[in-house]
């Protein structure tokens, strides 16, 4: 049983979403959605804008619990959100009247002051914000409160992370090296991730498998595995066959 | 001098020019004999008033027994209000409870109140905090209750999404949230308040700047009159100032 769990972590079926609108036909948004992942692996959702792939994100995470279909996570029914689930989104979304440290720490519920320094104090490292503990989100560049909010979100060390285009309002040179922090961090603390992004570039970098969405109503298009070696190299052969792959997904 | 305390003089010099200018006209109009000094005293003379009633400690017994009073009703208010605002912006049935009647009774200046305050609370002190009291009571009420409505929804779905116990939610969420609201609430609150304590010393009052200017009103010393009012706007701008810098100090995210 805990083999099956493993290999169908999350397990999304049949998932439909509507939207109701005033004076027509309910909107489909998404479509008859299907798809498993494995416990530990890094899923990254590519589609255009618009295609209900952050919908997507906020139904599986119980965010939005209101669709039709099952989504499973370890064996439960998702009904809400829940500390056991990290979200990360595109904004950094943390709050302006608490500093880092204290931001991280609001997470963490009933244990220890200790503990919860401890914790605060790790997670704060795992993400290379050592010195800027004291520091109010005002006082970071995006790249960091991004970091920031990537600490708070798995410091009750959820079993699944789920980010929501985390990197789509950095530079280009951030979004490069946070890729490579996420990447770092994900093989330390091999949390199962789901990524919503419009990047491909960023999907095939990061991703075990990229789930590619078509718009209006939003489908599973393509599911397309990547085995690259790590680390992974942007300018290989093989990134780029991949790469051209996902392109011709979106533009042929 | 350098070129930034030479551009913050500047800007000092900015901020006093025109209530100079006006002390300037009134100097000049009075030196060369166009005011009636029954309607009108020379700043020479209001000076002078302004030193004896310091001097005989009139004035700051006054002003101290007026702040005292706007003290305990500015505290009432801010207590009373905050509470009660953020409980109504916490929940959609306490809103369109009170909303119309809070709507109704808002605009009802506190002098109208006066005649049935006389009646609930007598002459005694009271009928005076009574008014001063919803002088600033209901501005800080919806203050806070559009702080607590106006927080960021991204913000309470972070906080919700883990499942953080109410009392931390709403301490330190929801309520910092508000904060910029709250205070922008206590400080017109305040300078509410303070605005309504002549009229609350009009209940048959014989204590408090109120008091000192209508009593110097019945003996047309203009100039007491005069005094009394300055002592008013003086010590309000004094005391908003100082809740400024509270907020400063408060909210040092921003």
């Amino acid at each position: 049983m805990t083999g099956e769990n493993e290999k169908n972590y999350i397990v999304v079926e049949r998932l439909h979403k509507y939207f109701s609108q005033r004076g027509s036909a309910d909107m489909h948004i998404l479509d008859d959605i299907n798809f498993t992942v494995k416990k530990g692996e890094v899923i990254c959702i590519v589609g255009s804008s618009g295609c209900g792939k952050s919908t997507l994100l906020r139904a599986i995470c119980g965010l939005d619990p209101d669709h039709e279909g099952t989504v499973r996570i370890d064996g439960t029914e998702i009904t809400g959100p829940d500390k056991h689930r990290g979200m990360v989104f595109q904004e950094h979304r943390l709050f302006p009247w608490l500093t880092v440290s204290q931001n991280v720490g609001y997470a963490l519920n009933g244990i220890s002051k200790e503990e919860k320094q401890e914790k605060v104090k790790q997670y704060i490292e795992l993400v290379g914000l050592n010195g800027f503990e004291r520091s109010y989100p005002r006082e970071l560049s995006g790249g960091m409160a991004q970091r920031a909010g990537i600490a708070r979100a798995l410091v009750n060390n959820p079993s699944v992370l789920f980010l929501d285009e985390p990197f789509g309002a950095l530079d280009a040179f951030t979004k490069i090296s946070m890729q490579k922090e996420l990447k770092r961090i994900q093989k330390r603390s091999h949390t199962t991730m789901l990524l919503v992004t419009h990047d491909i570039d960023e999907a095939v970098y990061l991703a075990d498998q990229i789930i590619v969405m078509s718009e209006r109503p939003g489908r599973i298009q393509n599911i397309v595995p990547v085995k690259l070696a790590e680390p992974r190299d942007r300018n290989s052969y093989e990134f780029v066959e991949i790469r051209k792959i996902i392109y011709n997904e979106f533009f042929n | 001098m350098n070129k930034a305390t030479a551009k913050n003089a500047g800007y000092a010099a900015e901020y006093i020019i025109l209530v100079a200018a006006i002390i300037g006209v009134w100097i000049v109009m009075g030196s060369t004999g166009n005011l009636n000094p029954v309607i009108m005293p020379a700043p020479s003379k209001v000076g002078n008033t302004i030193l004896s009633l310091i001097q005989s400690g009139e004035l700051w017994e006054s002003l101290g027994i007026s702040v005292a009073r706007v003290l305990q009703g500015y505290l009432l208010a801010s207590v009373l209000g905050i509470i009660l605002g953020i409980l109504i912006g916490l929940s959609n049935h306490l809103e369109r409870l009170t909303g119309l009647l809070i709507q109704l009774i808002k605009p009802i200046p506190p002098i109208a109140w006066i005649p049935l305050v006389i009646l609930w609370f007598g002459i005694g002190e009271g009928g005076k905090i009574f008014l001063i009291f919803l002088g600033g009571f209901f501005t800080i009420l919806i203050n806070v209750i559009d702080g607590i409505r106006q927080a960021d929804t991204k913000l309470i779905e972070v906080s919700t999404s883990m499942e953080t116990p109410f009392f931390k939610h709403i301490f330190m969420m929801v309520i910092p949230s508000a904060a910029p609201n709250i205070f922008t609430g206590l400080r017109t609150g305040l300078s509410s308040c303070w605005m309504c304590v002549v009229a609350a010393e009009l209940v048959s009052s014989t204590t408090g700047l109120g008091y000192l200017i209508m009593n110097a009103r019945q003996f047309g010393k203009t100039d007491v009159v005069i005094v009394g009012m300055l002592t008013i706007g003086i010590t309000g701008k004094i005391m908003d100032s100082l809740l400024k810098l509270a907020e400063k100090l408060v909210i040092r995210w921003n």
